[in-house]
């Protein structure tokens, strides 16, 4: 008999202490990005990893105090909390559910996680910046605009390319990582166990 | 008398806006950003633009340099303004549907362009603006204190400090690591799949010497009572600079005022 | 003499793993006495270590059966902080002994006392006087993160001793700090022994052992194979076949008596050597 699991479990102390190191691998993944300057933002590797370990809740707590801190320096950040809280909640539910344990589902996650990521961003990106953010792809998406494509078209086409690179990219780091953690650390982790070979 | 140490950790403020208690700048910043909704349904000129977010905007100099931190708040402000910009540009550049409004060589801003350009830029400066103030008046364990006195729980607040101390030790730790990659040989110029090849062995070890660390943290932090069911003391104290009922008074006044007035407009 | 830990026949495996990191492990440790733990790696210190904490099982999980008696009672059953005010415990890395949320070493040092609601005069108190002990008030002011490994472990210590525990748990402070990081930091250590603190110090220089120690455990493959008197124990010959590096001196001194010379007894430290050596020279004249 598995007890009932409570959220508050989740948040033991080795989570708690995770969630400094997701967000700051957040913000040292988009650094690394621009400084090597690809063209990919990567900064929602600690999210996911975050996710990945430790399920939903960590996971959106990861990805919300993200925004929040970079906000502090940029307010402009605020406004895609939601964006970045939703990536952990579902990283960490596809975690949950063994969504990441062979590749093929992995692959699967990795677009679901692309694909919802881009649906609650579409709506912030566009009705409180107007599509364009100033942001690496912003270019392109301004570019469809000129050449009159709707607006939500062209936010679509761009940023989900670009996304669903992003995200792939993230996954795999964040899957190097887990797999050379040694097993009696992972076993610490909600969802340690299911990365540990048989 | 030499200070004692528990008084050098204190943080005394002259200036009584910057010395604001926390909560009340967070006061500040909500009714600041009503204010700007209620602005921004004031339609001037024949186009129906939202001109009263801009002399709005004015505000925030005002207050940043009240507060004796103008300098510091423009650094902060940069990356603002350039998203406004850009908004700007894109928007009344980009966004056909009503007569032209202004004709420049081939570019032409027309009038549903000039609208979105104007409300959407200015909004993101104003609440933007406001949340610079705040952030740059108040320091972070100001902010920490604040959030466990209005009854957060220590281990949040302990996250929170703990993410802005790791992200300054990740970021130094990124350097060394790339440093010591482009002295192994690891390209991280040339094309992006030779860069992309860089970006993976500069954060995989990073990350990982940070989760076994964390490993061993949890069993410091237990060495240090972190657990312990009690109240905590508190060696670092906040303190009001004076002028809080004063300020909330202006504050909710002022929203009060346009409220009113913006109702009256609607009825008259 | 009372007896302040005890382990009553604990074995102990870590999760996913079929060999026990303590086999069968009955030890009592008594109050103000300094314990040196040796024995080669892996061989269990570290998890003995843990096991007194009860750190094991609480954080590591695993399996344990028998005992851990802290004060009389199971380890299991002190609630979350209640060992930290009565056992102190210092780890190998120094940089993962900072707190992560403090700006100064002063309130680095101060933060135990903090989270055990001491009042704020009591604190500074406190902390004024461990750091003159640790020799770290030079810092106060500094951020721990800018430190030199000797000075963070220093911190550390200071941090744990603030708490006053009477016991002290130590695992290989120095194995990753410079010489004179190691010599500041068993400055402090000897400072423990005057102060009559139980201390439970594992460390591969065994020479630091013989000085400091007055018991000595000695861990092979997770059991104990000998312990007891530091003078007996540092000298016994047949302890090099376990792989234990006995002190120079005790080898040399076991080599000679068989050789014949008439040695007082075994040295097991230098001051010991010259005391006998001597008397030998001057006897002989």
């Amino acid at each position: 008999m598995e007890k009932k699991h409570s959220i508050k479990d989740d948040f033991n102390m080795l989570a708690l202490l995770i969630i400094p190191v997701a967000v700051a691998v957040n913000f040292v993944g988009g650094q690394l990005a621009s400084l090597l300057k690809l063209p990919m933002y990567l900064d929602t590797i600690g999210t996911i990893f975050a996710g990945m370990l430790c399920g939903p809740w960590v996971g959106a707590v990861a990805g919300g105090l993200t925004n929040v801190v970079t906000g502090i320096a940029n307010p402009v950040n605020f406004a895609f909390i939601p964006v970045n809280i939703i990536a952990g909640l579902v990283v960490g539910g596809l975690a949950v559910h063994n969504m990441f344990e062979n590749w093929w589902k992995a692959f699967i996650s990795t677009i679901i996680m692309a694909v919802i990521s881009i649906i609650v961003s579409a709506p912030i990106v566009v009705l409180v910046f107007g599509g364009v953010t100033g942001g690496g792809t912003s270019l392109i998406t301004a570019a469809a605009m000129a050449a009159g494509a709707n607006i939500w078209a062209a936010f679509f086409g761009t940023e989900g390319i670009f996304t669903v690179l992003d995200r792939i990219i993230s996954c795999v780091i964040s899957y190097l990582v887990i797999k050379v953690i040694p097993p009696r650390t992972l076993v610490k982790f909600r969802c340690g166990s299911c990365y540990i070979k048989k | 008398m030499e200070k004692t140490y528990t008084e050098k950790i204190q943080i005394h403020k002259k200036n009584k806006l910057a010395g604001l208690y926390p909560s009340v700048k967070a006061l500040v910043v909500l009714l600041y950003a009503i204010c700007c909704f209620i602005l921004s349904t004031v339609k001037l000129t024949e186009y129906e633009l939202a001109l009263l977010l801009i002399p709005w905007f004015l505000v925030i100099p005002v207050l940043c340099a009240a507060s004796g931190a103008f300098n510091k708040c423009l650094k902060a402000f940069r990356a603002v303004s350039i998203v406004a910009l850009v908004i700007f540009l894109a928007q009344s550049l980009l966004i056909p549907g009503g007569e032209t409004v202004l004709k420049l060589g081939f570019l032409k801003v027309r009038e549903q362009g000039l609208r979105t350009a104007i409300t959407l830029s200015f909004m993101v400066m104003d609440i933007a603006g406001i949340f610079v103030w705040m952030f740059q008046t108040t320091e972070n364990k100001e902010f920490s204190r604040a959030l466990e006195n209005s009854g957060m729980n220590y281990k949040a607040t302990y996250v929170f400090i703990s993410t802005l101390q790791m992200i300054e030790i990740l970021g130094k730790n990124s350097k060394t690591i790339m440093n010591a990659q482009r002295a192994r040989g690891v390209e991280t110029e040339g094309n992006v799949i030779v860069r992309m090849k860089a970006f993976f062995p500069s954060l995989v070890p990073l990350v990982l010497g940070a989760v076994i660390s964390s490993e061993e943290r949890v069993l410091t932090l237990e060495a240090r009572g972190f657990d312990v069911a009690c109240e905590k003391t508190h060696l670092f104290n906040l303190e009001k600079s004076g002028i809080e009922k004063q300020v909330t008074f202006i504050a909710v006044l002022i929203t009060i005022v346009l409220l009113v007035w913006r109702i009256y407009l609607w009825i008259a | 003499m009372d007896c302040v830990i005890e382990l009553k026949n604990v074995t102990y495996s870590y999760p996913l793993t079929t060999v026990p990191a303590i086999k069968d492990l009955s030890v009592k440790i008594e109050k103000g006495k300094f314990y040196g733990v040796i024995g080669e790696n892996g061989s269990g210190k570290t998890t003995f270590c843990a096991l007194l904490r009860g750190f094991a099982p609480s954080f590591y999980k695993g399996d344990l059966s028998g005992e851990v008696l802290v004060e009389g009672r199971s380890t299991l059953e002190y609630g979350p902080g209640e060992l930290a005010s009565k056992i102190g415990f210092v780890f190998q890395n120094p940089f993962t002994q900072i707190s992560g949320v403090k700006d100064t070493v002063f309130e680095e040092v101060a933060y135990g006392l903090e989270n055990f609601g001491v009042p704020v005069d009591e604190i500074e108190k406190r902390v004024v006087e461990v750091m003159k002990l640790t020799d770290i008030e030079s810092l106060a002011e500094k951020n721990p993160f800018d430190l030199s490994g000797g000075q963070m472990q220093r911190v550390a210590l200071a941090s744990v001793l603030v708490i006053e525990p009477e016991i002290l748990v130590i695992d290989e402070p120095t194995s990753q700090l410079d010489p004179e990081g190691t010599e500041s930091v068993f400055k402090i250590i000897s400072k423990l022994k005057e102060k009559k603190k139980t201390v439970i110090l594992v460390e591969h220089k065994i020479d630091l052992i013989a000085e400091y120690a007055d018991e000595v455990l000695v861990f092979k493959d997770g059991s104990l194979v000998a312990a007891g008197d530091k003078q007996e124990i540092l000298s016994d010959m047949s302890l090099l076949e376990k792989g234990v590096a006995l002190p120079q001196v005790a080898i040399l001194g076991n080599t000679l008596k068989e050789e014949g010379v008439p040695l007082k007894y075994i040295p097991v430290t230098e001051k010991q050597a010259e005391e006998v050596f001597s008397e030998l020279i001057t006897g002989k004249e």
